[in-house]
């Protein structure tokens, strides 16, 4: 190509070099993204984009997203800044959902086994109803629905399905919550959880709930977090748990109580308040009348001995609870995770009587009942001890057709129950599932299952945000074509709709004409934040949003009492696990996969923990000082044992765990759950002791303790931490902190100064050549 | 302080450390808009993980008094970047906006402006981004995916940007104050990260940049961010008392 010189002064205009000649006189990238050929998709979106709005199914507690779709395939997935609980945020698990919808081992197609010594092999859907059938045909009395702790109509729909059977629906939850609602009933006399005003509250209390990270709401309770900490007069925050969460780490102050003793620590908080008269004497006749026996015998002294905290910590966290009000007080997690659990949660959400938070404005306030008649406005997984005796029906054979969906109960359940065993002695288990999970090695029928983002619903957020709420949820991608196109990356349906197919149809026909009715019943009654003048413009209105909402409803609260049945906390026995040191083991939710149910998808595994900052592995955390004293170093290879099995994991020595306690995150060592968590890691759910809680037998799953020992080896922990030089703002200070009424400025020159004489060191002079 | 006064738009951040529970929102949220590839076992081992924002966590005491401290770090958008003038090819630049650009088209990969930076914001694809056939289908077609050989960093979502800014011209008025939100200040459930225009004296982060916690990153190196961090709170420390050298 020939150039003259009048052609090549115009192109050099448009170049780079064009770009620093112009550089003085202004907006010289205008020109390049303009004319030069750097386009790029950022200079130029092509195609138009759908938000849809719908709730988060079972990776939430009622989170309201939006969803960008473009060309029929799903992008993107943010928090609906209309909706009342998460208002337009997010957590670190949404976006890994879409990694489970165009997994590359979804399952494609239903799967049949034809005896129980055979493989799964492929079938299409007539095929598979033909089993389904079969299997229903001789469960009538013999039928078990088991499924997560499920809200909304999909609940209704398993529930009401199991009844046509005279059959049961049992919630399975790795972790369940039945301490925690049994303590909030029976203290503030609410059937749902309720609502935590943190937003307005000058000190929270909380104990054991790692809330900003993984329990409860997080998305909701975070968004509070930073109203909290907003405030003109800034929110102080006191945690209490053995290792550091991100809850802990947020703290102001952190107390890192002996496991199985956070019963002990509210009450000794509580003498500390009445013995100075922090409190009007109301509140302290108040509280006393909900704690049978009183504080009488939770003296300073006796609970610093008790609980591994010295009394002027407690007396601290007592003074600010007290003293800096509105305060609210709220508990869960580990702390209702013992033997003694109904008595811990009950103690701490008593507080809240002692500084008249109850039902006030920074306190804990009440949670209406459901919008629907139909549908209860909670759910939680059913006792450890319902489920040993379920397992006993199981093995007795009296069980002819287990129904398993959203709980891989194989993976979530103790060896000390002996799932496995049980479940082969079930003539027909058909399980539902996106990934194939371990329950399914041992099923007769798997069918693949929609995703929440394919699939239609309604969600009840719990807790929710103190009016009732209705979430909606709809499909906002239809099935999806493989790129070959040679069929679809997964023939999947609804679990609802599946049911709905194989019911007499008294309960519905669809789960979309089931929630279409419901809203037109919601329509009617006049109320809440979509009016329109008919039911199609209500149903349309209210699905754009993303649901419904009536802050004009309210609960109440009913004060009761404390149960004191079992105040001391015991453990499981170590005396017959060979050589070792012994520790307290404290399980915990990852950030990331959650109980396990986001294990399958490579976001959630790469996702670094906030604490550890390790990803695709499992680690245990212990304390520093304690694994120098005992010769345990990072990466060292560490053989965990109970009186339920054994594991292993890396070690991960940090500050923030309490000596004597060995936290290890739940949600990885699946056998089968796709290409990126398979035979990864290890089960910590596998190894928990069989204790419970006294009062509801809930699973104490943070009672086991266990027996460590180093097995030989190590390896290089998978962690973020250390990639990266670190570059302080000042030599050794990576974070600027400042006081409460410190400027930046002055305490960048307060760090600086101390840095000359850490650096010089006293009485030396700059300059010196020491 | 900022110091880019034309154009109308001067974008920029403002990090609130005190709300920043280091729970890694943003994180992901940014791995899924920007099509970043997966951060193998393999590739976290070898620290050749590319993220575009990351939260750094640094231990402070022992225990009983340890604390976590979190600050998450993405590209400072620098008004006198040192990634600007090393590179040899004009892959990035720095525009009228307040951003530092990256051109990926352009890079040639000599990584000069990875050792230029102080900030390590920068990520060299050492590898062609493979992802499963299926998961493709969440890539974000705003968003080059960028090939073997090329540096990356964070945009601001640019994309985001020029979509709002596209829409606010079609509709007559100004960018309005939030209207452009990057996805981990969406994602950010506390409103630790915050983004908006410098150059509105209305904005919201023009209002936050204005608070007596505000500091800039490597401030000695006169790099001129635009990412302005507010300092983390501690209510036990007294004024003036400094802190010592940390660890982790």
């Amino acid at each position: 190509m020939k150039l003259n010189r009048r052609e090549f002064l115009a192109l050099t205009g448009k170049t780079a070099a064009g770009a620093v000649i112009f550089a003085a006189c202004g907006l010289p990238e205008r020109e390049l993204i303009v004319q030069s050929p750097v386009d790029l998709p950022e200079d130029l979106v092509r195609g138009e984009d759908a938000w849809y709005a719908t709730s988060m199914g079972d990776f939430s507690n009622g989170d309201g997203v939006l969803v960008r779709v473009m060309q029929g395939r799903a992008k993107k997935i943010e928090g609906n800044p209309d909706h009342p609980v998460n208002r337009g945020k997010a957590s670190a698990r949404y976006d890994s959902v879409l990694q489970l919808l165009y997994h590359p081992d979804r399952i494609s197609e239903p799967m049949v086994r034809y005896s129980k010594s055979g493989n799964l092999v492929a079938a299409n859907w007539d095929q598979a109803s033909t089993r389904f059938k079969e299997a229903l045909s001789k469960a009538d009395g013999a039928l078990t629905i088991v499924t997560n702790p499920i809200r909304g109509h999909l609940g209704a729909v398993a529930t009401n399905f199991a009844a046509q059977y005279n059959g049961k629906h049992m919630a399975f939850d790795p972790v369940e919550q039945g301490v925690l609602h049994g303590a909030v009933k029976s203290v503030l006399g609410q059937d749902q959880l309720p609502t935590f005003d943190i937003s307005n509250a000058q000190t929270v209390l909380s104990f054991g709930a790692d809330w900003l990270g993984t329990w409860g709401s997080p998305t909701q309770f975070g968004v509070k977090y930073g109203e909290f900490r907003e405030q003109q007069d800034r929110g102080y925050l006191i945690h209490a748990e053995p290792r550091m969460s991100i809850t802990a780490a947020a703290a102001d102050l952190w107390l890192a109580p002996i496991p199985g003793t956070e019963g002990d620590l509210a009450l000794g908080i509580a003498s500390v308040i009445i013995e100075n008269g922090m409190v009007s004497p109301q509140n302290v006749a108040a509280f006393e009348a909900a704690v049978p026996g009183g504080v009488s015998s939770y003296q300073l002294a006796e609970v610093a001995s008790r609980t591994g905290i010295s009394a002027d910590r407690i007396e601290k966290a007592a003074t600010h609870f007290a003293e800096h009000t509105p305060s609210v007080a709220f508990g869960g997690g580990s702390a209702g995770a013992h033997t003694n659990g109904s008595f811990n949660l009950g103690a701490i959400y008593a507080l809240n009587v002692l500084v008249g938070a109850v039902d006030a404005k920074g306190g804990v306030t009440s949670n209406p009942g459901s919008a629907f008649d139909d549908v209860p406005a909670s759910a939680t997984g059913a006792s450890f001890e319902a489920w040993e005796a379920e397992l006993a029906e199981w093995r007795a054979g009296n069980v002819e057709t287990v129904i398993i969906r959203g709980a891989d109960i194989v993976h979530g359940m103790p060896n000390s129950v002996k799932i496995r065993e049980a479940l082969e002695h079930v003539p027909n288990v058909i399980a539902f599932g996106a990934i194939h999970d371990d329950t399914m090695d041992f099923a007769d029928l798997v069918l693949p299952e929609q995703t929440f983002l394919e699939a239609w619903g309604t969600e009840i957020p719990e807790p929710g945000p103190g009016y009732q709420v209705v979430g909606t949820q709809q499909p906002v991608v239809g099935p999806t074509i493989t790129r070959d196109e040679s069929g679809l990356i997964s023939d999947a349906r609804g679990f609802g709709d599946t049911l709905l197919s194989m019911s007499d149809g008294s309960y519905g026909s669809s789960m979309e004409r089931l929630v279409k009715d419901a809203l037109s019943d919601l329509h009617d009654t006049g109320r809440g934040s979509v009016s329109a003048s008919s039911s199609s413009l209500f149903i349309n209105g209210t699905l754009q949003r993303g649901g419904w909402w009536d802050i004009s409803t309210s609960g109440s609260s009913n004060v009761g009492k404390v149960n004191v049945k079992e105040r001391n906390a015991s453990y499981s026995d170590t005396g017959s696990l060979g050589t070792g040191d012994d520790f307290h083991l404290v399980p915990f939710h990852s950030n990331s996969l959650f109980d396990g149910r986001l294990a399958a998808t490579p976001w959630a595994q790469q996702t670094p923990d906030p604490i550890s900052s390790v990803s695709w592995s499992t680690w245990a955390e212990i304390n520093s000082i304690q694994a120098d004293e005992l010769g345990i170093n990072e990466g060292d290879v560490l053989r965990i044992r109970s009186t339920s099995g054994e594991i292993e994991a890396l070690a991960y020595p940090h500050p923030g765990v309490r000596p004597g306690v060995i936290g290890i995150p739940m949600g990885q060592g699946h056998h089968k759950s796709g290409r990126y968590a398979e035979d990864r890691g290890s089960n910590v759910f596998s190894i928990l002791a069989d204790e419970k809680d006294s009062e509801t037998g809930a699973l104490a799953w943070a009672a086991t303790r266990v027996r460590v020992q180093r097995a030989g080896r190590r390896v290089k922990v998978p962690k973020f931490e250390g990639n990266v030089v670190a570059r302080p703002v000042e030599p050794g200070v990576p974070v600027l902190v400042v006081g409460i009424s410190e400027t930046a400025e002055e305490a960048q020159e307060a760090n600086h100064h101390l840095y000359q004489k850490q650096f010089l060191g006293e009485g030396k002079e700059s300059g010196s050549d020491e | 302080m900022t110091t880019a006064e034309f154009g109308t738009h001067n974008w920029g951040m403002v990090v609130d450390i005190d709300k920043c529970i280091g729970c890694n929102a943003c994180v992901i949220a940014c791995q899924a808009e920007n099509n970043i590839p997966i951060n193998t076992q393999d590739r976290v081992e070898r620290a050749r993980s590319i993220s575009w924002i990351r939260v750094e966590r640094y231990w402070e005491g022992d225990f009983p008094d340890a604390k976590a401290r979190f600050i998450p770090i993405m590209c400072q958008h620098c008004e006198n970047a040192p990634c600007e003038p090393v590179c040899p090819v004009y892959a990035t630049y720095h525009n009228s906006e307040g951003m530092n650009i990256q051109v990926y088209n352009r890079c040639v990969g000599t990584r000069y402006c990875a050792n230029g930076c102080p900030y390590i914001v920068r990520f060299f694809n050492y590898w062609e981004p493979v992802w499963p056939e299926s998961l493709r289908n969440h890539l974000n077609p705003d968003v080059t995916v960028r090939s073997r050989g090329i540096m990356e960093k964070c945009s601001f979502c640019v994309h985001r940007i020029r979509h709002e800014s596209r829409k606010a011209r079609s509709e007559g008025h100004e960018i309005l104050d939030g209207a452009v939100q990057t996805a981990c200040s969406s994602a950010c459930p506390t409103s630790a990260l915050n983004f908006g225009n410098f150059n509105d004296p209305n904005s919201k982060v023009s209002k936050m940049r204005g608070d007596k916690r505000h500091y800039t990153l490597l401030d000695q190196f006169g790099t001129d961010p635009n990412v302005i961090y507010l300092a983390k709170i501690d209510a036990d420390k007294k004024v003036g008392a400094g802190e010592a050298a940390t660890h982790g």
